[in-house]
């Protein structure tokens, strides 16, 4: 098991890397020194309590938010300084998926390419949504009769043709049932292999322990504990878990 | 910005929500353009009727002395301009026939709004309405939650992400709520244009009509569009936009023209016309033989013809009199009139600044204009009625004083070959291009409003708004 100091991790090249940021709203700190480092096929996984500074993290990440401190890198690019270079090398999923429902799911993944420049053929978008597990039938469908699985891999779709390096997950699992939550990890899992860097912000441990690598705990904007995944069982990480909550 | 604009549209064009609406406005539009042509065709026809009757009237009027056909006098009935049909303006209120006659200048009467009961708080139902009121009101429907709805749903996060600036979408998405406005708007103009008789005047003011109505949607297209993306959420975007607009289009414009009255205000009916009467009664009296001013003036023409009385004098002195008296009544007329045409232009002018800060008073003030119904198109005409009864009564006094008759000689008349002889009253509604300079204030502030808001969208909007 891993400290918050033991930051050696895979020997890869990292990826993702903040350093030391910390961010207040008004009296309220919502990160607090926080420092992760994620490397190439890694998925991390950051485990808290609603409020507890996840998607404050992921929006510094993602260059929406600015830090009062410290440093957020994405493939060596500080996401603060230069937001847009940086962003071109990431894919972001939020928790609810909620693309345009009167548009099909090959209208929006067409869409969304075109909104960042790359024109594909229909043939090639409806391989995209195929290799996220959307059944073909479902394609040509308008997105208000998607399910919020569907949603959600039209969404990973849309990052998957940016060929993004770095995947950026706010709850990804949210509302998903058990099956769309493990075709999730599955897909996941796929990326990583193919050397990309997640991070997946969740509150939900047994997701977070079937999908990820690597988990850390955060807690009042601090990351109290880190770990991998192969070293606890579920209920150890329950345990774990529920442990620093109450601390 | 283009796959931005062809999305919204697509969105727009499959949401029941939005083709329903769409197809209210466009067949509203459709019914109100072509009843307001034929109602103001109906107009123009009992118009030219009744001033073709007057005429008629008059060329067979049976041979009378020139100073009472002088007193029979003419009607000048206000001719309508085609586009009165799409906004009515001042028409309603004011009067439509002014009786020209001999030593008086008459107050123009008959307006539609003394005589109809069925004329409410807004007046007819014209185009005007609609494009000026409900679409700019539907287009802030639409707007409101153009942006709002994005951060709510957190595509807007993706969206950014995807590569296109928060400034660009919001951009993009006002132009194309503004285009859907523009269609709406060049919709009403082609089926104005395809129902009545077009000649290249109102082409012209059509034109105009485009640019202002297109400046404006523009304008609330992008104000409601920008307040969508700086704003938290759907409800606080909707009812900072809806209060902006009700500050424009009711507000503003009621307590700016009571500023505007008061600072220059116009005399009262009474006062006016006490103080025209006062003015008058100091020239001669051309019925009174004993009047001093007409002494001094039989004094100059007797020495001026080298007779010593007024009957040895080839023309007929009471003609010289009576126009005399005219030439005298139409400087009080300008002296009096002339004032308050010059306090409404300054009420005009004032109430054109306001355009600065409310650009509804300025497509108000454009809309009225370029239709030919404000003010300043019916000033135009009271003018040229005036001018024409001048041309009338002087015509009338110099065949009176220079026709053949003598002094004292109440029954030589003229027959209808005279009376025919005399040209009748036409009118024609001045040309925009002579007018424009009147407008380029408003002209202006709309340019400057669409200006304004395009640079709040460019420099007011950053990243830290997506979430």
């Amino acid at each position: 098991m891993l400290d918050i100091d033991d930051t050696e991790t895979l020997n890869m090249k990292n990826l993702i890397s903040v350093k030391n940021i910390t961010k207040t709203f008004k009296d309220y700190k919502a990160v607090n020194n926080l420092s992760l480092e994620i490397g190439k096929g890694e998925i991390y996984g950051l485990l808290g309590s609603n409020g507890a500074g996840k998607s404050t993290t992921i929006n510094i990440l993602l260059g929406f938010l600015k830090p009062d401190s410290g440093n957020a890198i994405i493939n060596d690019i500080d996401t603060i300084s230069h937001y847009n270079e940086a962003r071109k090398y990431i894919g972001y999923i939020s928790e609810n998926v909620s693309l345009y429902p009167y548009l099909t799911g090959i209208e929006n993944l067409d869409y969304f390419c075109k909104i960042s420049g790359r024109s594909l053929s229909e043939s090639e978008l409806g391989q995209l949504l195929s290799e996220c597990s959307l059944d073909s039938d479902a394609h040509h469908k308008r997105m208000e009769t998607y399910s919020k699985g569907m949603r959600q891999k039209v969404g990973i779709a849309i990052a998957l043709a940016k060929k993004a390096k770095v995947y950026l997950l706010d709850e990804p699992a949210s509302g998903l049932d058990p099956l769309a939550s493990n075709e999730l990890s599955s897909l996941l899992q796929k990326l990583s292999s193919d050397g990309s860097a997640i991070l997946m912000a969740s509150h939900d441990i047994f997701r977070v322990r079937e999908t990820c690598n690597r988990i850390g705990i955060i807690k009042k904007g601090e990351l109290v504990k880190e770990m991998h995944t192969s070293e606890v069982s579920t209920n150890e990480l329950e345990n774990i878990y529920i442990e620093y909550m109450q601390s | 910005m283009i796959d931005v604009i062809i999305n919204e549209w697509k969105i727009l064009f499959r949401n029941r929500l939005f083709i329903y609406p769409t197809t209210f406005f466009v067949l509203s539009l459709m019914l109100v353009v072509i009843l307001g042509i034929v109602q103001n065709n109906n107009q123009e026809k009992f118009r030219n009727k009744a001033q073709n009757h007057v005429r008629q009237q008059w060329e067979s009027l049976e041979a009378m002395n020139p100073h009472r056909a002088a007193h029979y006098g003419s009607y000048a009935f206000k001719p309508l301009n085609i586009l009165n049909s799409m906004d009515s303006g001042i028409n309603e209120l004011t009067g439509n026939v002014i009786k020209l006659e001999g030593h008086v200048q008459n107050e123009i009467v008959y307006s539609e709004a003394s005589q109809s009961l069925s004329m409410s708080k807004f007046g007819k139902l014209k185009s005007s309405i609609l494009l000026q009121y409900v679409i700019p009101l539907f287009l802030i429907f639409l707007a409101y939650g153009s942006m709002s709805n994005e951060k709510e749903t957190q595509r807007l996060k993706i969206l950014v992400f995807q590569g296109i600036s928060l400034r660009r979408l919001t951009l993009a998405k006002s132009l194309s709520i503004w285009l859907y406005g523009l269609t709406l708007l060049v919709f009403t103009i082609i089926i104005q244009l395809l129902v009545s008789e077009t000649s290249l005047e109102t082409l012209y003011r059509l034109l105009l009509i485009i640019i202002s109505y297109g400046a404006y949607y523009y304008i609330i297209a992008s104000v409601s569009t920008y307040l969508s993306a700086r704003l938290k959420n759907n409800s606080s975007a909707l009812s900072s936009i809806l209060a902006i607009w009700i500050v424009w289009t009711i507000f503003l414009p009621k307590i700016w023209g009571n500023a505007v009255e008061k600072i220059h205000s116009l005399p009262s009916r009474k006062t006016f016309q006490t103080v025209m009467k006062e003015d008058r009664s100091k020239g001669i009296d051309g019925h009174n033989p004993t009047d001093k001013r007409r002494e001094e003036l039989k004094v100059r023409f007797l020495a001026e013809y080298k007779v010593d009385s007024l009957k040895n004098l080839p023309i007929n002195f009471d003609g010289i009199v009576m126009q005399e008296d005219e030439e005298y009544g139409n400087l009080v007329w300008d002296k009096h009139f002339g004032n308050n045409y010059t306090i409404l232009q300054k009420q005009k002018s004032l109430y054109q600044i306001s355009g600065f800060i409310n650009p509804f008073a300025s497509l108000q003030s454009l809309g009225m204009g370029l239709c030919g119904t404000d003010m300043i198109h019916h000033l135009d005409f009271l003018k040229k009625a005036e001018g024409y009864r001048r041309y009338l009564i002087k015509t009338l006094n110099d065949k009176h004083a220079f026709g053949g008759s003598k002094t004292g000689d109440w029954r030589w008349t003229v027959d209808s070959v005279f009376f025919k002889s005399v040209e009748g009253f036409s009118y024609e509604n001045p040309k925009i291009s002579v007018l424009i300079n009147q407008y380029l204030v408003d002209l202006l502030c709309l340019l400057w409003w669409g200006f304004l808001a395009t640079i709040m969208i460019r420099y007011s909007l950053n990243e830290r708004l997506v979430i």
